[in-house]
């Protein structure tokens, strides 16, 4: 229903008729501004979980006891249980990590993702570890979508399982969701990747980025990045592609398996916040970032922050 | 309709046509939830995995050796215990089915991927070290291509080997022994590494000109898992230790 209303909107204004407007204005538009009705978005997310099915064994290992996809479950349930609009995301390297992953490659991990509700995953350097073929096999057992638009993978196996980007309708918002992989080669046998073709990920974000939030008008646009929090080189990583962007709200990352204290919010290059969080790895962790919206105009820039950050919950 | 609502409407068309169609953001609150015992279990997700889970521990729960010592690696220095114990392990496995070997480098740093406690060692313990399904393969080269490797390993600030000793100043080798004797550029070398270095992962250098490649029939996995039960059938525990086989001054 909102989505219909917010979409009959932009057709009055294109129209511009009074008359169109007094039938496109339906109760609900009135009651939204008239109790400044807030629209709230739960992001939940992981990285590197890399076939961690069970918590860490106890034997003495620095994250003995912590993990496990049946805790993750339940706690994402609970999550669910209290907040209307939830996404759950990954940054990649499902696999690899343990024997699970030997043993049935890749095909539990998968069907446990597909279990707790997962929206998108993007490919992270590991998921190759069987190959393109290896990963394409097991497909049949996610439920949901794998989205990388920095990969050519037109000539691989791959061709047509993958997405560059997805739009996530949720209240009335949308959720513009796209994947950024890593450079394969020197890190990937050159047999697993085959024929994938790597594009430049800043160009191939800020393009997606820019098609979700000018031409798609989503309202909050995430990247899920495998390029790594940040490097001593000059290599690409999440800190130089927030920094080199506009149009990215978040940066879910991955592949430095970085246990950020807090996120970081990194003013891009369209004088905005960009966010970067990463979660660690092996499921040690999850992660939520919570954004309220407002309908209507966007608010000028006051302070040197665009809008209120919080390394908290609000409490229900 | 009356004039007030019909107003109602005008105000709110010209207020909403000076307006973004999108949303805007006002707040964003985060958090991060430590997965732990303190949170409950789903028992359908535990459901889903107990039959993959019990298959596997057959195989992995098996109790194959011992460590008098916690195998663990550091990035801080130019060696570490564990990468020591895999390199030896590679080196003595791989040295039965080729003699002429002068060093192994058989992973990176970055490919050891578990530690292992000090105790009884299990199948699964090994596979998680060494996850991978990668091969050994044995490289003849250029003395002025080891020199690659050495550079790289220096550069690097050291990687797991065998048969080699150096020592790294200003990021560059210097004191080079291989199979006990000084190194020399004019010489050809046998080097024993993964196909996945080999073929530049970790973008190691030096192995893209070889004199001559093979593959010696062994996965890395294996060597480590034979080496461990070799040590246990005779009796011994791994005693690993850094021995200044890299050192940094």
């Amino acid at each position: 229903m909102e989505e219909l209303q917010k979409t009959n909107r932009r057709n009055f204004i294109k129209a511009g008729g009074i008359l169109s407007a007094a039938f496109a204005l339906n109760i609900n538009s009135f009651d939204a501004f008239a109790t400044g009705r807030l629209q709230k978005i739960t992001i939940l997310h992981t990285n590197d979980v890399h076939s961690r099915i069970e918590p860490f064994p106890m034997d003495g290992s620095r994250n003995q006891g912590l993990g496990g996809t049946a805790r993750r479950s339940a706690l994402i349930k609970k999550i669910r249980a209290e907040q209307e609009n939830v996404l759950l995301l990954d940054a990649g390297d499902i696999f690899q990590g343990t024997p699970y992953f030997n043993k049935y490659g890749g095909e539990l991990e998968l069907k446990l993702m597909s279990a707790m509700g997962y929206d998108a995953t993007t490919l992270g350097n590991h998921d190759f570890d069987n190959g393109i073929e290896g990963f394409y096999k097991q497909l049949p057992h996610a439920n949901f979508e794998v989205l990388i638009a920095n990969y050519d993978l037109k000539n691989t196996a791959l061709y047509q399982s993958t997405k560059p980007f997805k739009i996530f309708k949720k209240a009335g918002l949308k959720i513009g969701v796209f994947g950024i992989g890593i450079q394969l080669k020197g890190l990937v046998d050159p047999k697993n990747y085959g024929e994938t073709q790597y594009l430049d990920p800043i160009a191939i974000a800020n393009a997606t980025a820019s098609l979700l939030k000018n031409d798609h008008q989503c309202d909050l646009v995430i990247c899920l990045s495998h390029l790594g929090y940040k490097y001593r080189d000059a290599i690409v990583s999440d800190q130089v592609l927030a920094a080199s962007t506009k149009n990215i709200d978040l940066i879910i990352g991955g592949h430095t398996h970085s246990f950020l204290t807090v996120p970081e919010d990194v003013k891009n290059l369209g004088g905005q916040i960009t966010t970067i969080n990463q979660v660690g790895f092996a499921g040690i962790n999850l992660g939520r970032v919570d954004y309220y919206f407002e309908p209507g105009k966007k608010k000028k820039l006051k302070l040197s922050t665009p809008y209120e950050i919080n390394n908290w919950l609000d409490k229900s | 309709m009356g004039m007030i609502r019909l107003w109602i409407f005008i105000l709110t068309a010209t207020f909403l046509s000076s307006c973004s169609t999108q949303y805007a953001i006002t707040k964003s609150n985060r958090e991060e939830y430590s997965i732990n015992d303190k949170i409950e279990v789903d028992s359908a997700i535990v459901r889903t995995y107990l039959p993959y889970k019990q298959k596997l521990d057959q195989e992995m729960t098996k109790v194959i050796g011992h460590t008098s010592v916690l195998l663990t690696k550091t990035s801080e220095f130019p060696e570490s215990v564990l990468g020591n114990f895999f390199a030896d392990a590679v080196f003595n496995q791989a040295k039965k089915l080729e003699p002429t070997i002068d060093f192994v480098f058989p992973t990176t740093k970055g490919g050891l991927r578990n530690d292992i406690s000090k105790g009884p060692i299990t199948v699964s313990g090994v596979f998680e070290l060494m996850p991978f399904e990668n091969q050994l393969v044995l490289f003849k080269l250029k003395g002025s291509d080891v020199l690659i490797i050495l550079n790289y390993i220096a550069l690097t600030n050291g990687q797991p080997v065998a048969g080699l000793r150096m020592n790294i100043k200003d990021k560059t080798p210097e004191n080079i022994y291989i199979n006990g004797k000084p190194f020399d550029v004019n010489q050809t070398y046998m080097v024993l590494t993964s196909d996945y270095i080999g073929n530049g992962g970790d973008d190691a250098k030096g192995f893209a000109n070889p004199i001559s490649r093979k593959n010696i029939g062994l996965l890395v996995r294996d060597a480590l898992l034979k080496e461990v039960a070799e040590l246990e059938f005779a009796g011994k525990k791994i005693e690993a230790k850094t021995d200044g086989r890299i050192t940094k001054n």
